[in-house]
């Protein structure tokens, strides 16, 4: 047993009160704030994993937001090759009335008008923007994706897209070009669904057997051309289930980010409520011990 | 020789009033720092019989022997060894503490993991001005956080370099007032009554010059002390009445070193040592930090060269300056900003030579880099804690053995007061004795 002098009690009882206090201090820190370090050397490994994981936080919110851009686009896509779709099934239709030999030529140049709006609806389908207001069907370029001029339509976009990062290192890439969409092989050699169009117009308009045998030969090339819209259409089907699956996948990876946060930074309230109500045990006792023994001095029992 | 009654009774009263008086002493200094707790020696005088008489009783009372003080020279080289690892670690865990706090509560970190989201978020979208611009503010944000922290490591710096300065002056002032403390030792004899106080300043001012630095000592039988400072090796510090000079060097990457007298020394523990390492420790993080702003600064500079911004010109450098302390962003507005390939037209969407930064970007991992830095740093401090938790417990009861050798109990004193009260009212009593005989022998024949 140490019996200290006055002085050392004073200092030694001060010093206790003061660490206690600190404790008590820190404890409340934590029960309020949730977290358990205050600053990184309190546990150097836990800090740096959660900078760690509040980074790949930070990055998944990008992702989150990068799918969902993704997501319009794609819906957009489909909205817009559905319209397409109708509008091949209108055109075939319409050159299913125009092979009929029973029509007269007046009849034909009605059809064939139908046939050119029904051109420029596609053009308009073509330019369609995408929500940043780029062209949906455009690549990478910055300005529209078909130029019409003088009645020829001319791609004027790139055949690139650039893919989009959805996390874990997984990209999707966001929409078609138009080549993908309106380009196929058609029973006479590569062709576009612009040209089928107006080459259907202008022979119907050209009245007589032209019509018909134009007609006949449009059936045939718009049948190869919506099976190719309806394959981009599938591809776009399977784009947005990747992105649905890459979404699953992120929130159920957020789930454990933060999961493994809490695990690793966050204080656990029942224990550290438990340790603070200790620790103010502690010190009342430090506290009212501390009075007695300052108390308990010979010179005010002499008298 | 025999001696009477009254005589013995007056210097047993003698010695109780000294002794009381040292209880007062002791009393009065209990909180007076470096004050060794003194005790009263007393010898019993007794002087052998004359010539024939040597079975005479010859008893001449008591005399004060010696004032002593209860100073264990162990234990104090003990405080003072103790001492100074503890104000060593104390120093370098503050120091630490300041590097640690520059790096993690400027955000650095954060901006960094901003800056990467906002290239990310780019990519998606690349033509989006508001993308641009925000791609640029949080490089902005990045180089000026990079900037408070390369200058809240300088403050970190000077404050340990101006605190490494005054304590330097301070372990020169007591190395004179040790030399003069030397002179007037050797100039008090040994019982003379100044002594013991001089002692105690000595002890003092020893204690003091170990929270410096290392120190070694030699003790002189009258008392004066001969003081070498540092390690690899010690230099003589003061000797006699004379003592040389501490001095300091800062370089120019901020660390310090020693010398006394142009000799130089490694301070080896105390204040100074724990300056000098935290210091290196400042040093070694800058460097880290320039070297990580610099690789930021090359790969987006680089990156820009490579490609076209919006208006389809090449892209202008994107930083200015090679260091955390200057870096600075040289780009105006968010269409500045190089995401498509030479050679691409104005408003490209193609992304590759934005996808080549973030390339570039996630081999150089700048957030990985960071992270580590501030992982070296905050464990170091973690490990310096235990340390010096350890070094602060064996201080303490290096302090508290002394205490209890040295140190004042008012309990101790209290009872002293009540036996040495009683001595002197025993004393008196056998005065009383004395007088009463006297009387006595007065009154026979009356």
């Amino acid at each position: 047993m140490i019996s200290l002098s006055t002085s050392a009690f004073y200092d030694r009882s001060t010093q206790q009160l003061t660490s206690l206090r600190d404790k008590a201090a820190s404890l409340q820190q934590q029960i309020s704030t949730g977290e358990r370090l205050e600053r990184s050397s309190d546990d150097p490994v836990a800090a740096a994993r959660l900078r760690m994981l509040s980074r790949s936080e930070a990055l998944a919110k990008v992702d989150t937001r990068s799918s969902q851009v993704a997501e319009t686009n794609l819906t957009m896509s489909d909205d817009t090759l559905s319209s397409i779709t109708d509008v091949i099934n209108r055109a075939r239709e319409l050159a299913v009335q125009g092979s009929s030999e029973t029509l007269n030529d007046d009849q034909r140049k009605a059809i064939g008008a139908e046939i050119q709006s029904l051109h420029d609806n596609l053009v308009t389908l073509a330019n369609s923007r995408d929500p940043q207001g780029n062209a949906l069907f455009g690549g990478e370029g910055g300005g529209m994706a078909y130029t019409l001029n003088g009645g020829t339509v001319t791609f004027t976009g790139t055949t690139n897209v650039t893919p989009i990062e959805i996390g874990d290192g997984q990209t999707v890439t966001p929409a078609l070009t138009g080549p993908e969409v309106f380009n196929f092989n058609g029973p006479n050699g590569a062709t576009d669904l612009f040209s089928v169009l107006s080459n259907l117009a202008a022979a119907l308009n050209a009245g007589g057997s032209t019509a018909t045998a134009g007609s006949k030969d449009a059936l045939g090339q718009l049948d190869s051309g919506l099976d190719k819209v309806t394959t981009a259409q599938t591809m776009i089907g399977t784009r947005l289930n990747w992105v649905d699956v890459m979404s699953n996948r992120r929130i159920a990876n957020a789930d454990r980010v933060a999961q493994e946060k809490s695990d690793v930074g966050g204080a656990d309230i029942g224990v550290t409520i438990s340790k603070l109500q200790e620790t103010m045990t502690v010190l009342e006792a430090s506290q009212s011990s501390f009075a007695r023994l300052a108390n308990l001095s010979l010179f005010s029992i002499l008298r | 020789m025999a001696s009477d009654l009254l005589t013995i009774a007056a210097s047993g009263t003698n010695v109780a009033r000294s002794a009381l008086n040292v209880t007062a002493q002791n009393i009065a200094n209990a909180s007076t720092e470096g004050y060794v707790r003194r005790d009263l020696r007393t010898a019993e005088v007794a002087a052998a019989g004359g010539m024939g008489r040597v079975n005479d009783i010859s008893l001449s009372g008591s005399t004060v022997a010696e004032v002593h003080r209860n100073a264990d020279s162990f234990l104090q080289s003990e405080v003072r060894r103790t001492g100074s690892d503890l104000a060593r670690a104390n120093a370098e865990l503050s120091g630490l503490k300041n590097i640690e706090s520059s790096l993690e509560q400027t955000g650095a970190f954060d901006s960094i993991v901003n800056l990467e989201a906002s290239l990310q978020q780019l990519s998606s979208d690349p033509t989006n001005s508001s993308q641009r611009s925000a791609v640029l503010a949080s490089a902005s944000t990045l180089a000026n956080t990079l900037n408070i922290t390369s200058s809240a490591l300088d403050a970190t710096a000077q404050g340990l370099q101006s605190d490494a300065g005054a304590h330097v002056d301070e372990a020169n002032g007591i190395g004179s007032d040790l030399a003069r403390l030397n002179l007037k030792l050797a100039n008090a004899g040994p019982n003379n009554s100044d002594r013991p106080s001089l002692l105690d300043q000595r002890d003092q001012l020893l204690e003091k010059l170990s929270g410096y630095s290392a120190i070694g000592t030699t003790f002189a039988s009258d008392g004066t002390v001969a003081v070498t400072l540092g390690t690899n090796p010690p230099r003589s510090f003061v000797q006699g009445g004379t003592s040389a000079t501490l001095g300091m060097a800062v370089a120019a990457n901020g660390t310090l070193s020693f010398a006394v007298d142009g000799q130089a020394t490694d301070p080896g523990s105390g204040n100074l040592a724990g300056a000098a390492s935290a210091l290196t420790e400042v040093d070694a993080t800058r460097t880290r930090l320039d070297q990580l702003a610099s690789n930021l600064a090359t790969t987006f500079n680089t990156a820009q060269a490579a490609g076209v911004d919006a208006s389809g010109a090449p892209g202008k450098p994107m930083f200015t300056g090679t260091t955390a302390g200057t870096i600075k962003l040289a780009l105006q507005s968010g269409q500045d900003f190089a995401t498509a390939p030479a050679g691409a037209p104005a408003g490209s969407r193609d992304t590759s030579n934005l996808d080549a930064l973030r390339q570039s970007l996630s081999s150089l991992d700048p957030a990985g880099t960071y992270n580590n830095l501030l992982f070296d740093v905050s464990s170091k401090v973690s490990g310096r804690q235990v340390t010096q938790s350890a070094l602060d417990t064996i201080a303490s009861s290096a302090q508290a053995a002394l205490q209890q050798q040295s140190g004042v109990n008012l309990d101790n004193e209290a009872t002293n007061l009540i036996r040495y009260q009683q001595a002197f009212q025993a004393s008196g009593r056998a005065m009383q004795v004395a007088s009463d005989i006297f009387n006595t022998l007065l009154g026979i024949g009356r």
